[in-house]
């Protein structure tokens, strides 16, 4: 595939050693990505509710309105298809806007925008025009905040061709996946979790990139491998080490980019385990698992000792209450059982 | 359809703005008309020979609004436009040829066969839009670009219908370019039909409407008599001058009438033969013809050469558009991404 992410300084996989470190939280580190891409080049700029004056309903711009004034750092009325619609045009006039929204549910507001205007653009004007904006916010479950705020929507807009759509599960993965989204010259949707906000982690203090399009071994195994993705990344390290005090070699793969997927680095974990289970907060039905699980069966069909499982929200919207909440969601418990059912032990 | 206390046409000296446009460039303009016209025309012809498939919406009737604004406003503007796009198309310099290569589905055509008759471009237009509204935040965003860059000599036009009036993004997007103070001109092309409901069952206080809209979000509004190009090209100029000393937004709404249905598929039985003849009197290259010739500047020989001169170059482009080569099936799934920028 002709692609490239335009990777200015070094790039790595994963935190490297030899390189001076700092601990910050996850959006800590969000925030420095988009920073440091609106200190490199001045058609970066970044609006959606609360963004500015506010810093960020979750705290992601603090302190960026005072940096870089209000022609960069915009506040916007709650109208998310006409902030999102005139981002995609700025796009395609020669901006570079990262569009923050609240909450990936309020997206929906904007889905024929996102949709007509920016991922079909360039194949249906001919490659006459290219729409290098960023959509990024919290997606998924918050705690307890109820049915019309907790979708994970990556499944929805997964369908259509000309998306790019990143789900970092830890700072170091968002600092440098978003620096690299925000050098791509495609629509990209950058679905971050509310909950893993405060999480904190060593990351360089060196420029990275992370690339798109790579998934990533979060914990090596040997006997089952964990196909997860955003905040199930966290309930599949705590699934492995219960299953590893079982006698279970688990194997976590973060898949960070869901569209473009890299089945080869899955296609290669499954080689080694034979056994898979896909883990996801969206919903069963016509989710990522389905298509990954498509894309296993084509390419490694042979090496599978057993049908693929998954864990994925149950088929109900998000309840309230936080008995029913946990139980819809992938949690350890789920993510367990189900490896046990699959590998048959 | 205008009530009595409806707002009243923008007023112009008609002979005034003749004198001041000239002959030259009135006979250009009239050229681009016919030339729109008769693309419209062929194009409706391949369309009931089997050549063009999909929606096929005409700009017949209508063609003194982009026209008039494209040559006040100068190509050096953004442009969006509804998926009714071809005049706008050709008025900001795209050949018939590649155009109607796109309408036959072939490679060569504006957008490689992929858009088809309503999703066509150039450099300074965003496209015709299929989604009802869809082009107006868009239309926006190219605004605040031209704010941004500090381009206080360029604007965004955005051309949308009455029945986009409806929408929520027409409100929002005239909110967010108050607010900010962005250079956008929104012109609704009020053919009074959204399809095939009139602008009275689709907008409460419907004559008021635009007019109300824009004061209450505290844009200009005029309104234009979109069959005469003297008041149009009177009315674009008025609003040029406005939106880019003001930095402002401005509402043009152009009366005007489409001569055929809302797209080649549709017989338009929600009006009668009487109401469609009436609307055709004032035929907006009747209307410009006539001024002409009033001034001894155009004679109905030399109409009816222009008018064989355009048929002629749009016959040209069908045959080219019809020996033009298909795309090639292993192309099918080529630029869906767009490559890097070159840095």
């Amino acid at each position: 595939m002709a692609r490239s992410q335009g990777i200015r300084k070094r790039c790595f996989s994963s935190p490297t050693k030899g390189v001076n470190m700092q601990k910050v939280e996850m959006r800590e580190a969000i925030r420095q990505a988009i920073d440091e891409e609106m200190a490199a080049d001045e058609r970066v700029f970044i609006l959606g509710e609360e963004v500015g004056y506010y810093n960020g309903p979750y705290k992601i711009t603090k302190g960026l309105l005072d940096k870089w004034g209000p022609k960069r750092v915009i506040d916007t009325p709650i109208c998310e298809a006409s902030f999102a619609g005139l981002a995609i045009g700025a796009a395609l006039t020669g901006l570079r806007p990262i569009v923050e929204f609240m909450s990936f549910n309020f997206s929906l507001l904007a889905f024929d925008q996102i949709i007509s205007n920016a991922v079909k653009m360039h194949y249906m004007s001919g490659e006459r025009f290219s729409v290098p904006v960023v959509f990024r916010g919290p997606n998924g479950a918050a705690a307890q905040v109820s049915c019309q705020h907790s979708h994970a929507v990556e499944g929805a807009y997964s369908l259509f061709p000309g998306i790019t759509i990143m789900t970092p599960s830890n700072p170091y993965d968002a600092k440098g996946m978003l620096k690299s989204a925000l050098r791509y010259n495609n629509p990209v949707l950058f679905l971050e979790s509310e909950l893993l906000y405060n999480d904190t982690m060593e990351i360089p203090t060196e420029e990275y990139t992370i690339p798109i399009g790579k998934a990533d071994i979060k914990r090596a195994g040997k006997d089952v491998t964990l196909i997860c993705h955003a905040r199930t990344v966290k309930t599949c390290l705590e699934a492995a080490q219960e299953l590893q005090s079982q006698g279970v070699s688990v194997e976590v793969l973060d898949l960070r980019t869901i569209k473009p997927l890299d089945i080869q680095t899955i296609a290669q974990s499954i080689r080694k385990t034979h056994f898979a289970v896909l883990v996801e907060e969206g919903h069963i039905f016509a989710g990522i698992s389905s298509e990954v699980c498509f894309r296993i069966q084509e390419t490694c069909f042979d090496y599978l000792d057993a049908p693929v499982g998954r864990v994925c929200q149950r088929e109900t919207p998000m309840p309230y209450s936080k008995v029913l909440e946990q139980e819809t969601l992938p949690n350890p418990r789920r993510v367990v059982a189900q490896v046990k059912q699959t590998m048959n032990v | 359809m205008t009530h009595s206390d409806s707002p009243p046409i923008f007023a112009h000296d008609a002979n005034n703005v003749l004198e001041k446009i000239g002959q030259e460039k009135l006979l250009k303009m009239l050229r681009q008309m016919l030339l729109i016209r008769q693309f419209e025309l062929r194009a409706e012809a391949s369309y009931q020979q089997g050549k063009i498939g999909g929606f096929l919406h005409l700009y017949i009737g209508e063609e003194a609004i982009q026209t008039a604004a494209v040559e006040v406003l100068g190509p050096n503007n953004w442009y969006s436009a509804t998926y009714r796009c071809h005049a706008i198309t050709l008025l900001l310099g795209e050949s018939p040829e590649s155009m109607m290569a796109e309408l036959f589905g072939k490679k060569s055509g504006n957008a490689q066969g992929r858009g088809g008759s309503m999703h066509m471009y150039s450099k300074r237009l965003l496209g015709g839009f299929g989604i009802v509204a869809g082009q107006l935040p868009v239309a926006t965003g190219a605004a605040f670009t031209c704010k941004y860059l500090n381009k206080k000599d360029e604007l965004s036009v955005c051309f949308f219908g009455d029945g986009a009036m409806a929408q929520g993004v027409f409100h929002e997007s005239l909110n967010l370019a108050s607010m900010w103070g962005l250079p956008c001109l929104y012109v609704i092309e009020n053919n009074k039909w959204s399809m095939g409901t009139p602008l009275k069952r689709t907008l409460a206080n419907y004559d008021q409407f635009p007019h109300k809209f824009a004061e209450s979000y505290g844009a200009r509004y005029i309104r234009l008599d979109g069959m005469d190009l003297t008041n149009c090209y009177a009315g674009f100029q008025e609003a040029k001058k406005h939106v880019l000393s003001e930095q402002k937004p401005m509402v043009i709404e152009c009366l005007t009438d489409r001569f055929r249905g809302h797209s080649v598929s549709d017989p338009g039985l929600y009006r009668t033969k009487e109401e469609l003849a009436k609307c055709m009197e004032q035929d907006p290259l009747l209307v410009c013809k006539q001024y002409l010739e009033k001034k001894n500047w155009l004679t109905d020989e030399k109409y009816k050469e222009m008018e064989r001169e355009c048929r002629e170059q749009i016959i040209k482009a069908v045959k080219y558009a019809d020996e033009a080569p298909w795309p090639d099936p292993k192309e099918l799934e080529s630029g869906v991404l767009a490559p890097p920028l070159k840095v």
